[in-house]
């Protein structure tokens, strides 16, 4: 089904149905959560002040949607342009996940109306106040690098402007993520009596760092092939292990550093008590990070399937670990753990699938993928 | 001066004098879930300060029962003041912490932050804000003792310089040897307005004896006073392997250009899978 | 001026209204976007008294501490003003509060007088509720509910509808408690004419061994705690008599029980009195000589108590009005009352009326007049003396005293050896019984007029209305010992009507001098 009185096209399929679905109950709960607060939607409580919201959409959001700067700084910084099929979905991705960020940092605030405070009352003491100015920053430069693309269609008469100003874009747009990505992880230094001791280190920034870095070639694997059997958009495999590979590298300097950190605090020992804090750490360490760096130096590292199961694998050990930080690391002992209700983890989709629907707008009215096939695209869809 | 308040645990009798002071004063209502006096007393957003009961062994190894007075400890370095953004939590030069609404955004930071837990969020209201003890700020600025002190019939509560506090409380300590010795809130965390003094070992009362003495905002002061030096190199570095690879990339092109270029190549490869996939396609 | 008048001539009503909404929504957008630089707290109200500069000795402060656990008294958070009146009357007139060391021990030290109770301005501190309890036992078919009325209660009760105080109700008091459905209702009065007759034996037999004298009397269950707690050395001066209310609750299991011939289980005894320590005696472990006879050690002699302060609530929770009542008469089998019996209500009442019998004991004979209107022990001096001649034992010399901060300077002197007395009566409250931490609020919290009133209340229904002036004298005593106790002092009569005293001293430090 398509919409012939409008340059723009949508497609409306079964599954596209199910996220607008979803996307309508999302709306309907934080419209609910706006009204009467967060005692009943939420399970947050003064023990367990961050939940859902902050560990998923907001930890674990900024982190998957870290593949827009890793592959801008592999693309246009180090100009490896075998890798420019990737560019812009990845772009995409991450705008779109910064823009989630947003809505799910602004639903998870008491006093919404007040978000621009930190804007004028400065609390530079703060890592949060660095993260908020720097997501800040790096989401408008997103949509100005974005609008690089748009131009092509819409307003074409700037589209040379932004063309120029890209350099500075690309290299502000570089630095910004590198610092608030592990500043995100720096926010976690200041509750040094608080957070399980697997979990916080004075290196937790760079922990922060490298694994938004290297989840960030795994997502573009997961939304590459994904996307390319949704859009018959063919990915070439050695683009993606040649990403994979970098990915890699950098996991196992994470790990490297893990292992040397906790003995260094002498602490190893805590992964093996067998409690719960262990024993997620220790699948986050196997499943999120040697399992996949294992697949990809080996000879699955070139299929597809190989691919989506690091890209899956690796994205899924980075939401673990985000989500077991907020959820098992900062509860207080003898205080019970949180675990989010069904309607936090509903928002939290139906956000995804906003983010989805709008990808999907997008790639269909935009040139995201190479040239031949997004002609493709268009062909199939007048079809 | 930074004024402080020293409660001497043996000499509280659990009247609850203070939780109820708290109330009237700062105009917060009761709260049937959450007493706040007692076994059962929590610290909640309607409770900003509480009396717990706690069944000890005392000196004579026989049961005993000793009232622990929980409020926010107005640290000397707060962690919550370093750790909020929009500056909503400020330290005043007299010592208390004091929380100011309207530049709240709800962020809940400064609950993380606290080493002592203390901080409360109104999770019912539509507009939720955070809530704890002020140390009665408009008072001391006024020249009066907090209210809690004020009502405290045994005078377990003693408000003062912080200073001379201690000093007092080391007399105290010296004078009877029924005390232990140390003051919880001299060093904890770079120090606390309030301080305890006790006869029974505060681990036993439910006091975290694992802070240690180096002061919170420090962890996130010394990561972020690297930020500004890393932003400004690390973007001079970009720049530089921005134009460094654009002009390596160039040169590489030129000397290329009538040869196949390796983009063809890859052509051919995805070519090649495209074939796999279709074939694949064919056998479903 | 004229400006003004010209200025709201031009404004229309329009034009105003729009003006108010406007200021209207400023200010909504301002609060909303938090245009306000407010701390947060320190709006509301403290007493007056705490209004001072920093380290001010503020004198009234506080509140005393309660154990949520305390059998007698609770206390609503949410009412309390911290005005300090519960810890002043607790540590100037009863000499609890701050009278132990600190820190305290695993015991927040109470009598359950409960005159914190009484000079609470906010009711915020009341008694233990058994009105439910109560209830539930009415209801319940298969119980055989008995209540027993504490003396001072019929001078008091009206009170609480709109009667003058010392207004005598005790018919009426009968009739309400036969009309909110208690099958018997006895007079506590019988049991304290038995607690006479026990209590004078005790001192003739004490008087005559020469053994530890003085003796103390031991009826009020406060000021019982308050020996235990204060002068654990002293206990064995302490008469091992039961309180009537204990003596009343162990024969209505027993004695009534065997009668009416329904089982101790089924019976609960209830009791109405002007005081809360009741609440706290009754469930004193030892009190369960029924039971322990009967071999159930589970069963108490006396169930619940009521004040009368819930007894009026009760009532009035079951639309019954006083004033609208006839009077109607107490059950026969423990019903009957000498004024001897009615006098323990007020200080120097349990003196009197032991003198009374202690005379007859010794002569054989009826006291003289002069006995019977023993002024010297009424009234309300905090501590009063007599000596009365006693045929055949010479000169007796009492003392009486009420509100333990004056029974802490008679037991000094009991304790340096130099007492001159040979019998003190001991009372928690200030007035005696009339006084309790049970007894209706007074509008001010000491009002001597209101505690003169009732207790003139008492020796008018001693002297004018009953009959019988000692408890020798009544009739359905002499037939419980006839029948049943055999005599004074006999081995039942010791299981049943004595009882033995705990040291508490354990339980707290007290404070030396």
């Amino acid at each position: 089904m398509k919409n012939d009185f409008l340059p723009w096209r949508f497609t409306i399929t079964k599954p596209r149905m199910m996220l607008l679905f979803l996307a309508a109950v999302s709306t309907a709960i934080i419209v609910f959560r706006l009204i009467t607060g967060f005692g009943l939607v939420t399970n947050l409580n003064d023990n367990h002040p961050w939940g859902f919201w902050i560990a998923f959409d907001v930890l674990a959001g900024v982190a998957l949607a870290g593949g827009g700067y890793s592959t801008a700084l592999i693309v246009h910084i180090l100009h490896q342009e075998q890798y420019i099929s990737v560019a812009r979905s990845a772009l995409l991705t991450s705008l779109f996940g910064y823009i989630l960020v947003m809505a799910g940092l602004f639903l998870d605030i008491g006093q919404w109306f007040n978000f621009w405070r930190p804007f004028v009352s400065w609390g530079h003491s703060s890592v949060l106040f660095e993260v908020f100015w720097c997501l800040s920053i790096y989401t408008t430069i997103q949509i100005l690098e974005f609008g690089e693309i748009v131009t092509e269609r819409v307003g074409v008469k700037f589209h040379a402007w932004m063309k120029k100003l890209m350099p500075i874009l690309l290299i502000v747009g570089v630095i910004f993520p590198t610092l608030h990505q592990s500043s995100l992880g720096g926010l976690f230094l200041i509750a040094v009596y608080k957070l399980y001791p697997l979990w916080w280190s004075s290196f937790i920034p760079i922990f922060f760092l490298l694994s938004s870095f290297f989840v960030g070639p795994a997502m573009i694997c997961v939304e590459s092939i994904i996307a390319g059997r949704a859009f018959n958009h063919d990915i070439s495999t050695s683009v993606l292990h040649g990403l994979a590979k970098i990915s890699s590298c950098a996991m196992i300097l994470y790990f490297v550093l893990k292992i040397y950190d906790l003995s260094e605090r002498g602490i190893l020992r805590l992964m093996f008590t067998g409690n719960i804090e262990g024993n997620i750490f220790l699948i986050e360490m196997i499943a999120g990070i040697i399992l996949p760096v294992g697949i990809v130096f080996s000879k699955w590292g070139i299929t597809k399937k190989g691919l989506l199961s690091y890209g899956l694998l690796v994205s899924g050990g980075v939401i673990l670990n985000r989500l077991s930080i907020v959820f098992i690391g900062l509860s207080k002992p003898g205080q019970g753990s949180y675990l989010p209700t069904v309607w936090e983890v509903l928002t939290s989709l139906g956000l995804v699938a906003i983010g989805c629907l709008a990808y999907c707008f997008i790639v269909e009215n935009f040139r995201i993928f190479a040239d031949k096939d997004n002609k493709k695209i268009y062909l199939k869809n007048s079809a | 001066m930074t004024k402080g308040i020293l409660v001497d645990i043996p000499k509280c009798i659990g009247c609850g004098s203070c939780t109820v002071a708290c109330k009237l004063w700062n105009q917060v209502d009761f709260d049937d879930r959450y007493p706040s006096s007692g076994k059962e007393a929590v610290l909640s957003d309607k409770n900003w300060t509480i009396i717990v009961s706690c069944e000890v062994i005392d000196k004579e190894s026989r049961p005993a029962w000793r009232f622990i007075k929980q409020q926010c400890l107005h640290c000397q370095q707060p962690a919550c003041v370093s750790a909020c953004f929009s500056k909503a939590l400020q330290k005043n030069s007299d010592g208390a912490v004091v929380y100011y609404p309207h530049l709240c955004v709800g962020c809940r930071y400064c609950m993380v932050a606290c080493p002592f837990d203390i901080p409360r969020y109104e999770w019912d209201k539509t507009f939720p804000l955070v809530t704890k003890c002020q140390m009665c700020s408009i008072r001391i600025s006024q020249g009066e003792a907090p209210v809690c002190v004020m009502v405290c019939p045994t005078g377990a509560i003693e408000f003062d310089e912080r200073d001379s506090l201690l000093k007092k409380a080391q007399a105290k300590m010296n004078k009877d040897s029924n005390y232990i010795r140390g003051i919880y809130g001299e060093k904890e965390v770079g120090g606390t307005g309030w301080l305890y003094i006790s006869d029974i070992a505060f681990d036993q009362l439910g006091f975290k004896t694992n802070l240690g003495s180096d002061s919170l905002p420090i962890y996130s002061h010394n990561y972020l006073k690297y930020i500004p030096g890393i932003a400004v190199i690390w973007g001079m570095v970009l720049t530089v392997l921005y134009y460094y690879s654009k002009r390596k990339k160039e040169l590489l092109t030129k000397n290329q250009e009538l040869e196949d270029s390796s983009d063809n190549k890859q052509e051919k490869e995805v070519i090649r899978e495209k074939s796999f996939e279709t074939s694949k396609d064919k056998h479903n | 001026m004229g400006i003004f008048t010209e200025k709201t001539s031009t404004l229309s009503r329009r034009k105003f209204f729009k003006l108010l909404g406007g200021i209207g929504m400023t200010g909504a957008a301002a609060s909303i976007s938090g245009c306000t630089t407010e701390a947060v707290g320190g709006k509301g109200w403290i007493p007056g008294q705490y209004q001072v500069p920093g380290n001010w000795p503020v004198k009234v402060k506080g509140r005393i501490p309660i154990d949520p656990q305390n059998p007698s008294i609770v206390r609503d958070d949410q009412k309390c003003i911290l005005c300090g009146q519960c810890l002043d009357v607790c540590e100037k007139v009863q000499t609890v509060y701050g009278y132990y060391d600190l820190p305290i021990k695993k015991d927040i030290t109470c009598v359950h007088c409960g005159q914190c109770a009484l000079w609470c301005p906010t009711a915020s501190i009341k008694e233990r509720d058994d009105i439910q309890s109560v209830l539930r036992v009415l209801d319940d078919s298969n119980m055989h509910v008995i209540i027993q009325t504490a003396p001072a209660t019929r001078v008091s009760l009206g009170e609480e509808f709109g009667l003058p105080p010392g207004s005598i109700v005790e018919g009426q008091q009968v009739a309400a408690l036969k009309k909110l459905g208690f099958d018997s209702v006895f007079d506590t009065n019988f049991s304290a004419d038995i607690t006479i007759l026990e209590e004078a034996a005790e001192l003739l037999n004490r008087l005559e061994q020469s053994n530890i004298l003085p003796q103390f009397t031991s009826c009020c269950p406060g000021w019982v705690k308050f020996c235990e707690y204060y002068y654990p050395d002293l206990l064995s001066h302490l008469s091992s008599v039961k309180s009537p209310q204990q003596i009343l609750g162990a024969l209505a299991k027993t004695y009534y029980s065997e009668r009416v011939g329904i089982a101790p289980e089924n019976i609960v005894s209830v009791a109405v009195m002007p005081c809360t320590a009741k609440k706290f005696e009754c469930q004193r472990p030892e009190m369960n000589s029924a039971g322990r006879i009967i071999g159930n050690p589970r069963i108490r002699d006396v169930d619940f108590i009521l004040t009368t302060r819930e007894l009026a609530s009760l009532m009035k929770l079951r639309k019954i009005d006083l004033n609208g009542l006839d009077n109607e008469a107490y059950d026969q089998l423990m019903g009957e009352s000498s004024g001897a019996g009615v006098i323990f209500g007020a200080t120097g009442g349990v003196m009197e009326a032991a003198v009374r019998s202690l005379y007859f004991l010794v002569s054989k004979q009826r006291p003289p007049e002069q006995l019977l209107e023993l002024n010297a022990v009424r009234g309300l001096d905090g501590v009063k003396e007599a000596e009365v001649i006693i045929p055949g034992k010479g000169s007796l010399k009492v003392a009486v005293c009420h509100g333990l901060k004056n029974a802490r300077m008679i037991l000094e002197k009991v304790r340096a050896g130099n007492s001159p007395w040979s019998f003190i009566e001991f009372m928690g409250c200030a007035g005696g019984c009339i006084g309790g931490g049970g007894q209706p609020r007074t509008s001010l919290a000491s009002a001597d007029e209101v505690r003169r009133a009732r207790m003139a209340s008492l020796y008018n229904l001693d002297g004018r209305v009953y009959r019988k002036r000692a408890s020798f004298e009544n009739q359905k005593v002499q037939n419980l010992y006839k029948e049943y106790l055999g005599h004074p002092g006999s081995e039942l009569a010791e299981t049943l009507l004595h009882t033995h005293y705990i040291d508490r001293a354990k339980d707290l430090t007290i404070r030396k001098k």
